[in-house]
């Protein structure tokens, strides 16, 4: 049997389980491509920034040629602990008996610290952005290939009930029509959750350079700015 | 202030354009590579021996004594077996009259014995008779004007078995009570030059069993009595083939 006359053919329900089968492998798949160009991208251009970064010893340069990594959750990272930072300079520059330093005491690297804690939120939020629906798809698309199976069953045995005719080549094609649902929710469902997968192992990775970076980053504000 | 509009998302949508793209081509390589790999079901080929000549339409045609150029006369009517008749009555029944007198007792059991006699015989010759026509009629079974061939070999009867079989290899359905009525063309190569679906239920996947049964039959059957044009129709069903 052809599979133009199968998609035909085929009771409503199982059309109906069908076709949301593959909405969800269209969907799951574009999030796929876009999650893998743009994980693929941010490290990438995380790698290029940090070399840049330890190149680099003034905060100003590197801001001015942030732009240049912008796909690079460490150059959000930069950006907002540079920005909170200036401000707090600013702010204490501002006053009648500024030192010349950042106030630690008053919790001004702490400041630059939660500011930066909050960028890292940001950017996991925005790099896990859509992969849970790449979990829903993994999680639910068996399950509803497996009902689009049980309902063509049943409705195959019917039918044979009511021809009276019990033999291989009557019940067979049922049955086997009736598992392609099956078969399209697994389809749907591996390669969402080998992404899912991959994409939490790169997210977690990204996630400790942030920190890695964010350390980095207090450390130098403390030895530089604050200790002044 | 870190703002999240600094990152926009702007790939999304050419990877949803990417996946439909990419879901198209999987179902239009699937439905080619269906078409293009041969089916690797087992193979299993069905010898038809044919062992008997099929059976004639009319098998009493024909005279064994026949040597097919004779002039063959005209068959003499049937004459119908004489009927019994109640012989005529004598005057009185001698069983009625108490007192019958000697002399006409015995010439009464006379005739009566003659009229037993005469009975017997002409059932003798009657039953004679149809023996002689039964024996006669015997002998012209199968003989050689009677060809069969010229009244018609049963080749609707051989072609639905050919098709029966096959259709059992093919049957798939999916709707709940299939059918299909199809007039089949042979022309005198024993080559189906036509297939016509004459009526449909409207399930397409029994609709191509059927197409594949026709084929699969084809391959075995054989050219019509005489080399001419067959034509015949055949109802498709779940249970089997009918002759139409």
């Amino acid at each position: 049997m052809g599979l133009e006359l199968f998609f035909t053919g085929t009771g409503l329900v199982v059309k109906g389980v069908l076709l949301l089968l593959i909405i969800f492998s269209v969907v799951s798949w574009a999030i796929i491509m876009f999650k893998f160009f743009q994980i693929q991208k941010a490290f990438t251009e995380s790698g290029r920034f940090m070399d840049f970064f330890w190149k680099t010893k003034r905060f100003d340069t590197i801001a001015a040629q942030a732009d240049r990594f912008a796909s690079s959750p460490l150059t959000a990272l930069f950006n907002e602990g540079y920005s909170e930072l200036k401000q707090l300079m600013e702010a204490e520059g501002a006053k009648p008996d500024h030192g010349g330093g950042v106030n630690t005491d008053l919790g001004g690297v702490a400041n630059v610290s939660r500011a930066l804690r909050r960028a890292t939120n940001l950017e996991v939020n925005r790099l896990e952005k859509y992969t849970t629906f790449l979990a829903t798809t993994g999680s639910t698309s068996p399950f509803i290939g497996l009902f689009g199976t049980v309902w063509g069953i049943m409705v195959a045995f019917i039918g044979i009930g009511k021809t009276g005719s019990a033999s291989l080549a009557v019940v067979a094609p049922g049955i086997a029509e009736a598992l392609i649902a099956t078969a399209v929710g697994l389809v749907a469902a591996i390669p969402a959750v080998m992404a899912y997968n991959h994409f939490q192992h790169k997210i977690r990775v990204l996630i400790k350079e942030m920190d890695s970076f964010s350390t980095e980053f207090l450390n130098i504000v403390q030895r530089n700015v604050a200790g002044k | 202030m870190y703002q999240l509009v600094h990152h926009k998302e702007t790939g999304l949508g050419i990877s949803a354009l990417l996946s439909v793209v990419f879901h198209a081509a999987v179902f239009a390589f699937l439905i080619w590579w269906q078409q293009m790999v041969p089916n690797l079901d087992p193979v299993e080929i069905t010898y038809y021996v044919d062992v008997v000549n099929l059976p004639v339409t009319d098998p009493r045609s024909g005279n064994p004594t026949q040597t097919g150029n004779e002039d063959v006369p005209a068959p003499q009517p049937e004459t119908p077996p004489p009927a019994m008749t109640v012989p005529a009555a004598t005057g009185k029944s001698p069983l009625v009259k108490k007192s019958v007198p000697l002399e006409d007792s015995k010439a009464f059991q006379e005739s009566l014995s003659k009229l037993e006699g005469k009975v017997d015989s002409q059932r003798q010759a009657a039953a004679f008779e149809a023996l002689k026509k039964k024996v006669a009629a015997k002998g012209k079974v199968g003989m050689p004007r009677g060809t069969g061939g010229e009244s018609g070999s049963d080749y609707t009867a051989y072609l639905h078995s050919r098709l029966k079989d096959a259709f059992g290899k093919t049957i798939k359905y999916q709707s709940k009570n299939p059918f299909v009525m199809v007039r089949l063309t042979i022309d005198g190569d024993g080559r189906i030059i036509r297939t016509r679906f004459e009526k449909s239920s409207g399930d397409g996947v029994f609709e191509l069993s059927v197409t594949r049964a026709i084929t699969l039959a084809e391959q075995s059957i054989v050219p019509p009595p005489g080399r001419s044009v067959y034509e015949g129709g055949f109802v498709f069903k779940p249970q089997g083939v009918i002759q139409r």
